[in-house]
């Protein structure tokens, strides 16, 4: 599950994180972090036998999650299909399909951010 | 640009293109009204040329339709706004806070494609091909312009908005579009680029190519046999026409199976904007490069004879092209590789053992939407095809570059101070010493043979001394920014205000360090250059 984590000023001191890696069976990965003394958010992934457990841990720690189904999104009326943002995706979640469109694969999206400062026609968004 | 044509004088004009003719276009014409002629789109062509031979297919099909879109920075649009009461002679003119050209008469302008906004807050954001697009979508334009008044203009400024219906004329008129195959691009540095072939990744990262290959208007009419003067065109959704070549038109660079594996025909097109639809025409921007149109066009071919249909049968594969290295900023940049539009489109593409992926930068899905609008157009009897008034010139065009009177200064003309370098093993207070010792801020960390390792400031060693460190290796920069002694001094320039750097050290080709080239070097030169002419005048 891909989820966007809210820190507030009051826990960005504190190391919810790794307590929770150490303390339950989960496979974390940071997609994005941007945490000052003034709080922050984090992309994360994380899976595993405890995550239903482990999600819980952060809740009750003070971290607001926010599961996510979409990393980002694009609009349809504005994408022209040109493929630029195709070769500058790091994990190849951009792909043209048969018919020359582009698809953007939110299982593989890591939310970079790469291909929504390089479009042409500002078609991509990162989705918050 | 030269063209030897041979329409020197007004008399001798260039005949329309001989070709042995199986059929005529007013044949084709007739068979279009009486709702029997066959079209079909380009890439369609390419299979039934492949399967059944272009003597059957020139039997068999009348018309090929083509298409591309991509971005055109080459495009832009005329005005005319009317008169105001009492009138003005515009004499600086913004449409949404994006200047146009009104050096022409009174209420004229013209709007570039290319052209950024005036606050340089928004700059590259919001340009002519944004207002371009505003306007064919019917939304209001902001229309600013300044006068110096005269007797019959007396009036000085005029605040309002404009809508495309409310224009006298909007004509799009483009200098150069339809670029007959183009360069491939990619990077060699270490650093990501932002050019006009979109954002490049570093160490060869990635591809970009533009052309729409084998559905491109002029890859399938290669010699201009049927693509003149006057044809009537697609263009963005509307009725366009061709104007003649387009500027930077070339013909004479290098051919395989019949068609330029370079950039080189173009073509000059026009079209009423009022007629135009959004879907074919879009504002862009590409980044940290600037505004673009993306222009949609497309040219329907009549099949003439054999010959024309075995042109229009041309495939991905057959159509060559060059990955061309974007790192260097020159005018003639190294070629890399030879490739075709087959292994580019498959999105990966193998450079120096590595898989690379590329990115189209043209939408091959509207350039064929755009081929099976227009055949569509066709079918239906309403878009009839057109004899070329003159033909485009198919030999004896050049490009020429511009030579500059005074060319530019290579890092290797300065003059430099001798180069002082450190070992990577000398001791932090060794290399502090020399720091004061030759009043200098930057020292290279160069190996036993010369060769470039790194680079240290006086911030480093200070770094270096409060933390404790010992090794000049731990604490200098390894990314460095360098210039080789063939850069010209504009491009270094550029590097300094870019990476916001005081200089830089110069190394080159085995990477032995040269000497440093400083912000200091650069501003001297060019006082000194300022001097000489003002003594020369």
């Amino acid at each position: 599950m891909k989820a966007w984590l809210k820190f507030s000023p009051r826990i960005v001191n504190k190391h919810v994180i790794s307590d929770l890696i150490k303390t339950y069976d989960v496979t974390f990965n940071i997609l994005r972090a941007d945490i000052t003394p003034k709080g922050g958010k984090m992309l994360i992934e994380i899976s595993g036998s405890e995550a239903e457990e482990g999600i819980k841990y952060m809740e009750k720690e003070g971290i607001q999650l926010n599961p996510i189904k979409k990393v980002v999104k694009k609009d349809e009326d504005k994408c022209v299909d040109c493929g630029e943002c195709v070769s500058l995706c790091p994990v190849e979640a951009i792909k043209i399909d048969e018919n020359w469109t582009v698809l953007l694969d939110d299982q593989k999206c890591i939310g970079c951010g790469f291909c929504t400062s390089s479009c042409p026609t500002k078609a991509i968004k990162i989705a918050y | 640009m030269l063209c030897h044509s041979h329409d020197n004088t007004f008399i001798n004009y260039t005949k329309a293109p001989v070709v042995k003719k199986v059929k005529t276009i007013e044949e084709i014409n007739q068979k279009i009204k009486d709702g029997d002629a066959v079209v079909i789109t380009a890439g369609e062509m390419t299979r039934i040329v492949q399967e059944n031979g272009a003597g059957k297919a020139a039997k068999e099909v009348d018309v090929v339709t083509t298409g591309t879109f991509g971005a055109m920075c080459s495009s832009g649009a005329f005005f005319n706004f009317g008169h105001s009461d009492p009138p003005i002679k515009m004499s600086r003119t913004y449409l949404n806070g994006v200047e146009a050209y009104s050096g022409v008469a009174a209420v004229d302008a013209y709007i570039g494609a290319a052209q950024p906004h005036h606050n340089p807050d928004i700059g590259f954001d919001y340009g002519g091909a944004h207002v371009l697009e505003d306007l064919v979508r019917g939304n209001e334009v902001e229309l600013v312009a300044e006068a110096f008044g005269t007797d019959c203009y007396p009036r000085t400024e005029v605040n309002t908005f404009i809508s495309l219906e409310n224009l006298n004329q909007a004509v799009m008129v483009n200098p150069r579009n339809c670029y007959q195959n183009y360069a491939v691009a990619t990077n060699s540095t270490e650093e990501t680029l932002y050019t006009y072939m979109g954002t490049l990744l570093p160490q060869m990262g990635n591809v970009s190519y533009s052309s729409a290959g084998e559905l491109s208007p002029l890859l399938n009419d290669p010699y201009f046999q049927t693509i003149g003067v006057g044809t009537q065109i697609f263009l963005c959704g509307g009725r366009g026409y061709i104007m003649g070549q387009g500027t930077q038109h070339a013909t004479d660079g290098e051919r395989k199976n019949g068609v330029p594996t370079e950039s080189a025909g173009t073509l000059m097109l026009q079209g009423d904007l009022k007629k135009m639809d959004s879907n074919y025409l879009r504002g862009a921007t590409m980044p940290k490069y600037g505004p673009t149109l993306y222009v949609g066009a497309g040219i329907p071919i009549p099949i003439l004879n054999e010959e024309i249909a075995q042109r229009t049968g041309i495939s991905d594969h057959e159509i060559s092209c060059k990955i061309y290295d974007y790192g260097v900023p020159r005018r003639d940049r190294p070629i890399i590789q030879e490739t075709n539009y087959h292994e580019l489109k498959t999105g990966k593409i193998t450079i120096d053992g590595n898989e690379v992926q590329t990115s189209p930068l043209s939408s091959f899905k509207k350039a064929l939407e755009i081929a099976e609008e227009l055949k569509t157009w066709i079918e239906k009897g309403e878009f009839l095809l057109t004899n070329p008034v003159k033909s485009i010139p198919n030999k004896g065009c050049t490009v020429n570059p511009l030579e500059i009177r005074r060319p530019s200064i290579m890092v290797k003309d300065i003059k430099i101070k001798p180069v002082i370098t450190v070992k990577a093993e000398e001791a932090i207070s060794g290399v502090a010493r020399k720091m004061v010792d030759n009043n200098i801020n930057h020292l290279p960390v160069v190996d036993h043979p010369g060769r470039l390792m790194g680079i240290v400031t006086s911030w480093d060693i200070a770094h270096a001394v409060a933390k404790g460190s010992k090794k000049l290796t731990e604490v200098m920069t390894k990314k460095v920014i360098v210039a080789m002694e063939d850069d010209p001094v504009e491009v270094i320039a550029r590097r300094i205000d870019k990476h916001e750097i005081s200089g830089m050290p110069i190394v080159d080709r085995e990477n032995l360090v040269k000497g440093m080239i400083t912000a200091e070097d650069i501003s001297r030169l060019m006082c000194s250059q300022n001097n000489k002419e003002g003594d020369s005048q």
